[in-house]
């Protein structure tokens, strides 16, 4: 469990929650309505509610498979490139085909650590 | 299904993430309406995205939904136009306020004070156009002051100065012959039109001036020429040539002659004086820019600040110096372009999470990932963990 409140990963603003989360508080501060500032706290509580919540309360699983594009791996994230993957969700019961899907990964171990 | 999962998940994920930054809102002074307001545009744009079916949508009919989300947006449509308006206001104003007090030096701030007090007070206006009679005669002494610095002035400011001498002198002869004669109404009558002259000429350099000093003779003349009808006697008029009576005589019917166009002709001499006193502006952007860069960076408006250029390039820059240091410069470039077109193609296809294991054997790949968001096909789930394999 990630302990501290500080140190969590941004790159889930980067997906649809994080980004529709980051229009509306652009909206806002281009309204004037709130400091950038506070728009910041608003993100960092995001990072660190997202990470919670995806480990507490999402119990689903998948499996993948494909061929891997490019590869990358820096700073501790691990970036895939794949190319015809294909997700079974659950117990495979639904599946899902992706031409190409970019995975953007970041060490699981350095949250609960820190 | 994960992707019924995500509805109530991000949906927990919000409220949570408006409670908790709840707190940070009224220590900032923000009214929780913005707080709703925030959480209702967050919901409607991630309804815009039709990831997932979310709780807050009304979930029989997926038309009604995008209406909803189209409504909701349309309605802020004009709560950004109207205040970014008035935030255009208020930065275009906010420059020409220090601009204007900077420009006047400390011994017109007076008179400038005076000048923007006059057009909103009807009566008052005696006062400070009685105020300014001092100043006027002061204006010579301050010929030399900025003369210097428009050098082809300088003969005109000695022309004016002799004038002036001149002028005062021939009043004051004026008014003893007056006094002395008798024949005060008459006399003054013929000495005004010299007078108007003159002084128009003394401060040939300013419009304003000149226009002042005809409007105040042309008051002392009507003030003059009302005198011998109300039967003063002929020794009052003749005393009122002097310099207490320009005060009294303007104070009478200068608010009846376009006051407001000398207010606005010596606020622009004023002004252009200021400058030229100053160095010809050599001297201003100093104080201009300081005054310039404090009004903005007090504002907390997004765009156009130095401060924040330079911050946002720092940490943009460190970031990159983090990836150069690591990566080469053309696996950078030609993955970075790989990721723009994957981006741009469909942001959906596109896998955020953590990872537990990343093994590889030779060309086959393994990997044990955690806590994701997956975005396929414009569907999005989420998982708790996830097994991938795959060949390179």
């Amino acid at each position: 469990m990630a302990s501290g409140a500080t140190n969590f990963y941004d790159l889930y603003r980067h997906g649809s929650l994080g980004v529709s989360l980051t229009d509306a508080l652009d909206e806002l501060i281009g309204d004037e309505r709130i400091d950038p500032q506070l728009a910041m706290k608003v993100l960092t509580q995001f990072d660190r509610i997202i990470a919670e919540t995806l480990q507490e309360k999402v119990k689903a699983r998948l499996t993948f498979k494909g061929s891997l594009d490019t590869y990358r791996f820096c700073d501790e994230v691990w970036t895939f490139l794949i190319r015809n993957v294909t997700f079974k969700l659950d117990n495979g019961s639904q599946t899902v085909q992706a031409d190409k899907v970019k995975i953007v990964s970041c060490s699981a171990k350095r949250t609960e650590e820190k | 299904m994960s992707n019924a999962a995500v509805g109530p998940v991000y949906d927990s994920i919000i409220t949570e993430v408006i409670n908790s930054v709840r707190v940070d809102f009224e220590e900032n002074g923000v009214d929780e309406g913005v707080l709703e307001d925030l959480k209702k545009r967050w919901q409607a744009k991630l309804s815009q995205m039709k990831v997932a079916q979310f709780p807050w949508d009304p979930k029989p009919e997926p038309p009604p939904a995008s209406a909803a989300g189209t409504g909701t947006q349309a309605a802020t449509v004009p709560q950004t136009s109207a205040p970014a308006t008035n935030n255009y206001t208020h930065s275009t104003l906010s420059p020409q306020g220090p601009a204007q007090s900077l420009s006047l030096p400390g011994q017109l701030a007076p008179n400038a004070g005076g000048m923007a007090l006059k057009q909103e007070p009807g009566l008052v206006n005696a006062d400070p156009v009685i105020k300014q009679e001092p100043g006027l005669p002061s204006m010579p002494s301050m010929h030399p002051g900025y003369n210097p610095a428009a050098t082809a002035r300088g003969t005109a400011a000695q022309r004016a100065a002799q004038a002036l001498e001149n002028q005062f002198g021939q009043r004051a002869a004026a008014s003893i012959n007056a006094i002395h004669s008798g024949m005060a109404s008459q006399m003054n009558a013929g000495a005004q039109p010299q007078q108007s002259t003159r002084p128009g000429q003394a401060p040939q350099p300013m419009n304003a001036q000149q226009q002042y000093r005809q409007d105040v003779a042309a008051a002392m003349q009507q003030r003059l020429q009302q005198v011998p009808h109300t039967g003063a006697p002929n020794g009052l008029p003749a005393s009122q040539v002097d310099g207490p009576s320009d005060a009294a005589c303007g104070s009478g019917p200068r608010p009846t002659m376009g006051r407001t166009e000398i207010d606005e002709h010596l606020h622009a001499q004023l002004a252009a004086r200021a400058k030229q006193m100053e160095g010809g502006g050599l001297m201003l952007p100093l104080k201009d820019a300081t005054k310039d860069r404090s009004v903005p960076t007090t504002r907390p408006s997004k765009g156009g600040l130095a401060q924040h250029d330079g911050a946002e390039d720092g940490i943009k820059s460190e970031e990159d110096e983090d990836k150069d240091a690591i990566n080469s410069d053309l696996d950078d470039s030609d993955e970075d372009k790989d990721d723009e077109e994957d981006d741009d193609e469909s942001m959906g296809h596109m896998m955020l999470c953590m990872y537990d294991k990343v093994q590889r054997v030779k060309n086959k790949w393994k990997c044990i990932l955690k806590d994701g968001v997956l975005t396929v096909n414009g569907k999005e789930y989420v998982f708790h963990k996830a097994t991938g394999e795959y060949e390179w």
